[in-house]
């Protein structure tokens, strides 16, 4: 299996450097999305740009390669290292491993931040071995970035730890059956996603009776004065780190303007809930948490 | 909504687990039978759809009080005659098959979520003004201005002392409802009555004053 994911991350590394460069600047290119053959397709947003349905995916995956091998220095740079304590709070918020060993996915966690500190959280708290965690991208660079860290670690060639190559919104039922998982994460991914309500109706097929879905993105400030502060930082600074630290601009640009696209917290609350799930009440400390202000939320539902 | 259902499903189970994150994930058993599960809702569930730690608790316990006030409400007034008396001895019933995990429950409920002050005794007084307002409005009270007022403390007072009552001395709550009822009608009618005798010398003061030509 190993083996295979190595050919495949090879395979897609190769093509996608090829096609990068005319990719990102299409989706910057307005014209090209608003001639008259397009008009009868279906479009969604790619950051605060109009694309159609189809074009997304692709799009979405030649970011990540983009950014593939730079994404944790950059996540690092861009959130002064904040993101790794959401990523912890998100984790300890779901205490794996508290009432035994737990089947987990996660979803769109090619490098492997959710799924080591799950196993760690099991293992460090609750003396938790059998909780295993199967890692899903739609990009391989992010798996092998994933497969690469985890080399390091004790769960390396366990069954703690897998890694598949997936599209979010089709999970293949050959693989991922329905009724299978215990837990299902899915952390700053889902926005970056063609059609949310096709994902959570996956997470909705995957997950057992009683399983729950937890989902850690950015979202929507409620202070207005943390609100312009931040907006300040985003649109000037990180898309400059961008071309500072990773030599791409309009990645980081990109980053910035699908996090203003992301619905706000109780938008995004309904949708869970139209997908089948249950959710707390529709405030902050129910149905989502945020952290601080709002900047990342954490999104829970329940299979009932 | 799904988690109102579930903490419906959870009221019954007080009885056997108390006021515990246990009761709540049971709750999924209890559903009707192509929905129910074969097994407790895992922690993260509960976790997810009613709060993590203690806030899960605390919202079974207000969904519990909630549940009190609406059993108030069922009560038909006009056909059964029943008094302010009998309306809260009917609640401090309600009390009684969970007696035994209240004083827990109470306890929770005065901690803060902060840590400051060390005594929240806000959600205690809630409760007891609560059911003082409820058992006013559907015994159909028509006093105003400051009896309104007046009348609900004295009742929130009267609940809370029974209540108390009732955790250590779960047998004799009723009568001491009953004996505290009749002191405070007493009361009411002494304080009327000082009123009425201050007033009765105001105007005597007024006639005074007014027929020695001072004003």
């Amino acid at each position: 299996m190993q083996h295979n994911l190595c050919r495949q991350t090879l395979r897609l590394s190769f093509s996608s450097r090829s096609s990068l460069r005319p990719c990102i600047r299409l989706a910057h290119s307005d014209a090209q999305f608003t001639s008259a053959p397009q008009q009868q397709t279906r479009t969604t947003a790619f950051g605060f740009k109009t694309v159609p349905e189809d074009a997304k995916e692709s799009m979405v995956k030649e970011v990540f390669d983009s950014v593939a091998s730079n994404y944790d220095l950059m996540n690092d740079a861009t959130s002064f290292g904040v993101h790794r304590l959401w990523k912890d709070t998100f984790v300890s918020s779901l205490k794996p491993g508290r009432k035994g060993p737990l089947r987990c996915i996660d979803v769109g966690g090619g490098t492997g931040d959710i799924a080591l500190r799950i196993l760690d959280y099991a293992k460090d708290n609750h003396y938790d071995r059998e909780t295993a965690v199967e890692v899903v991208d739609i990009n391989a660079q992010m798996l092998k970035e994933g497969f690469k860290r985890f080399k390091s670690t004790m769960y390396h060639n366990t069954p703690q730890i897998s890694f598949h190559e997936a599209n979010a919104q089709s999970l293949p039922p050959s693989q991922f059956s329905d009724n299978s998982y215990d837990l299902y994460t899915i952390a700053f991914c889902i926005r970056n996603c063609t059609s949310i309500p096709e994902v959570l109706k996956e997470a909705h097929r995957v997950l057992k009776p009683g399983g729950t879905f937890a989902c850690l993105e950015f979202s929507q400030v409620g202070n207005p004065f943390l609100s312009s502060l931040y907006d300040q930082y985003s649109f000037t600074m990180i898309p400059l780190l961008g071309t500072i630290l990773a030599g791409d601009r309009d990645s980081y640009q990109y980053l910035v303007e699908s996090i203003r696209k992301f619905p706000p917290q109780p938008e995004f609350a309904r949708m869970i809930r139209d997908a089948g799930f249950s959710t707390g009440k529709d405030v902050d400390g129910g149905a989502w948490t945020d952290l601080w202000g709002g900047i990342a939320s954490i999104h829970t539902g329940v299979k009932v | 909504m799904q988690q109102t259902r579930l903490l419906k499903l959870a009221l019954p189970l007080v009885r056997t687990h108390g006021f515990t994150r246990e009761a709540l994930a049971r709750s999924v058993l209890q559903l009707p039978a192509p929905k129910a599960h074969t097994d407790p809702l895992p922690d993260a569930a509960v976790s997810a759809l009613f709060g993590s730690g203690d806030q899960a608790r605390k919202t079974l316990i207000d969904a519990w009080l909630t549940e009190g006030i609406r059993q108030l409400q069922l009560v038909d007034v006009k056909a059964s005659g029943a008094t302010v008396r009998e309306l809260l001895r009917a609640r401090l019933a309600y009390n009684e098959p969970v007696l035994g995990y209240l004083p827990e429950a109470f306890a929770l409920m005065a901690s803060p979520v902060s840590g400051s002050p060390p005594l929240d005794p806000m959600p205690a007084l809630k409760h007891a003004t609560g059911i003082a307002d409820e058992v006013c409005y559907i015994s159909g009270d028509a006093s105003l201005q400051l009896a309104w007022y007046t009348r609900r403390a004295s009742l929130a007072a009267i609940y809370m002392a029974a209540e108390l009552h009732q955790l250590s001395s779960p047998k004799t709550a009723y009568a001491f409802l009953d004996s505290l009822f009749e002191s405070s009608s007493s009361l009411e009618s002494t304080l009327g009555e000082v009123s009425l005798f201050s007033n009765y010398i105001t105007k005597s003061w007024k006639g005074i004053i007014k027929s020695s030509g001072i004003l």
